[in-house]
């Protein structure tokens, strides 16, 4: 079943100007991106941004209004869901309530035809992979939510799929698990070999697990690059402020506006003098968080509100200077929001 | 105290057909100077004349048994496909159906007699049991149809997707995965069909008049008005008796599957 899509196996996943519009609203603009075996793309955005329209798009449980999708050489635009051979773990992650475990993950292949001894060779190996041995007579409501997980993992390997796609697989867990399991799924999903389509609202998810990151907003594609491209070489104002925990301070200079990342601003003593290559602002501190392994002071600066600086414990009071490098502070157009570059990096 | 006087609310009329089916109609009339456990004894005479009659009184539940289960498989069938699709509609589409459905619901019944005698005659549907399903069914549809479609809509969309993306068929997914989780309301459903079918006497009156043929209501009221002159209170309750017990049975058996159903839950974590 599956050799056949595998062809051209340098093809991955691949979207062309795809859209979605229900009635006047459009949901999707044109997105066009691509995603290469065995890589893990995320989708980032703020809820409504059309991440999880893509998904859908994709896996075929909504129709196109135009475009193409493409995965593995092949148009599937407009397959029907069943024939495309594309895996999904929900955000609720979707189990039959009212089956075990081990009928959860069998019934869809027992429907689909697969002969019953590789039925059972296949449950066993994938229970074996995800730990689920013990649980297999377990209904999904004794399961905790990381077991869920898991079995949902479980039964999307089974479908031995050519794409992979997760919407918001994590967002039912507690904090702590969540880090704990992003190693362990960044591991499984590369171990499939297929191309992966991982939706998230959560940066640090994008950011621990993916190869790359597609930052959407409002239907529309803001830019496509790994973490660190979207990190520090942000396309617009937009994608800086998503990106970054604390998020980017923004100051209004009289041409544009200046992106300045917390953790590159210094504090210096008030009134001192500045170097050359150097800006600053005056400011008072109003109050700091100290968060173990550092602190994050807030400076109150008049007519450019609060800015946020992320280093030492310093002085915890008073009056103070925040400085920054020239070349880290990432300028943008107040109308637009999109990012102008730098003469210095231009000329280079 | 107030369980209690639920429980005698509920249980004393039938404790008492009960006891005044196991009384000798002398008792019962009065010519023995009556009270509770006055003389008299106790008989099954009502039970032995019932079920000795001609026809016996078990074809009448058999009657009734066939039509109620003919009708309630003919209306689940019906209204199962009806309810998906009005759940899965667009909402403003699936809202005025439901309001003529609603409003089917709401349609006085009794209007409906004669014109359906005239289907019965037309037809010749009369003095067929399985005929008499059409019109049960027809009558019970909008409600079911109602019931079954806000259960549909209490399923989740994503486990019904995630069907769907297990390569599941419509059918497939209606057998394995929606049908099973609504168990419940079926059975609830089921039940509301069922007494509906078996108490039903006006069409049943009219549709069936020989006598081997007749439902429990209508042979009750032969029952009932077989004597001009006394009035058989201990066949009668006897026969109430046979006739509400496969009911409770029936409550009985449904109402495990019910509870257990609703304590099922948890689709989501």
């Amino acid at each position: 079943m599956t050799q056949s899509l595998n062809t051209s196996t340098a093809a991955g996943l691949r979207l062309r100007e795809l859209s979605r519009r229900v009635q006047q609203q459009t949901l999707l603009d044109r997105l066009t991106l691509e995603v290469a075996p065995g890589e893990i793309l995320a989708l980032l955005g703020p809820s409504g941004c059309g991440k999880s329209t893509t998904l859908r798009l994709i896996a075929g449980l909504d129709r196109a209004s135009s475009g193409e999708i493409e995965l593995g050489g092949a148009v599937i635009t407009h397959l029907p869901p069943a024939q495309r051979q594309v895996a999904m773990v929900f955000q609720s992650y979707a189990l039959f309530p009212h089956l075990s475990v081990e009928r959860n993950l069998s019934l869809g292949m027992e429907l689909r035809g697969v002969p019953r001894a590789d039925i059972a060779r296949d449950l066993e190996q994938v229970l074996a992979l995800l730990q689920l041995e013990g649980l297999r007579q377990r209904r999904p409501a004794e399961l905790s939510g990381g077991q869920r997980q898991r079995v949902a993992l479980a039964r999307a390997l089974l479908r031995k799929p050519a794409l992979f796609l997760l919407d918001e697989p994590m967002s039912n867990l507690d904090a702590q698990l969540r880090e704990d399991l992003r190693g362990e799924l960044r591991t499984l999903l590369r171990s499939t070999g297929v191309p992966v389509v991982y939706v998230t609202h959560d940066q640090h998810e994008a950011m621990g697990l993916a190869d790359r990151i597609a930052v959407l907003r409002e239907g529309r594609l803001q830019q496509i690059g790994t973490a660190a491209e979207l990190y520090n070489t942000p396309t617009n104002r937009f994608v800086a402020s998503f990106l970054g925990n604390p998020s980017i301070n923004l100051i209004e200079t009289p041409e544009r506006q200046l992106g300045l990342r917390p953790e590159r601003l210094k504090l210096a003593p008030a009134g001192s003098s500045c170097e050359a290559g150097w800006s600053m602002l005056e400011g008072t501190i109003s109050h700091r968080e100290w968060l173990g392994d550092r602190v994050i002071t807030h400076v109150q600066c008049p007519g450019q509100g609060s800015l946020k600086v992320v280093g030492d414990a310093g002085q915890a009071a008073g009056p103070v200077q925040v400085r920054w490098r020239h070349e880290d502070a990432l300028s943008f157009e107040r109308d637009g929001g999109g990012r102008l570059l730098p003469l210095t990096t231009r000329s280079q | 105290m107030a369980r209690l006087a639920l429980l005698i609310w509920s249980l004393g009329p039938m404790v008492w057909q009960l006891y005044t089916s196991l009384r000798p109609t002398e008792a019962l009339t009065g010519g023995l100077g009556g009270g509770l456990g006055g003389p008299g004894g106790w008989t099954f005479a009502h039970y032995q004349q019932l079920l000795h009659g001609n026809p016996p009184f078990q074809i009448y539940l058999l009657n009734s048994a066939l039509v109620g289960a003919s009708s309630t498989a003919l209306t689940l069938a019906l209204a199962v496909p009806c309810a998906y699709a009005l759940s899965r509609l667009g909402r403003n589409a699936s809202r005025s159906l439901s309001l003529l459905v609603a409003a089917a619901a709401a349609f006085p019944a009794v209007l409906l007699f004669l014109a359906l005698l005239e289907l019965a005659r037309n037809w010749h549907l009369a003095n067929n049991l399985l005929a008499l399903s059409l019109p049960y069914a027809g009558l019970c549809l909008p409600l079911a149809i109602l019931l079954l479609q806000a259960s549909f809509r209490d399923i989740p969309m994503e486990l019904e997707e995630a069907a769907v993306m297990e390569g599941m068929g419509l059918w497939q997914r209606l057998r394995w995965v929606l049908l099973p989780l609504m168990t419940p309301a079926m059975a609830s459903a089921a039940l509301l069909i069922f007494i509906f079918c078996w108490n039903e006497y006006p069409i049943a009156l009219t549709w069936l008049s020989r006598s081997d043929l007749l439902t429990l209501a209508p042979a009750m009221a032969r029952i009932a008005g077989s004597s001009v002159y006394t009035i058989p209170y201990g066949a009668f309750a006897a026969a109430t008796v046979l006739g509400s017990a496969p009911l409770i049975l029936l409550m009985l058996l449904f109402q495990r599957q019910i509870i257990s159903g609703l304590t099922q839950g948890a689709i989501k974590g």
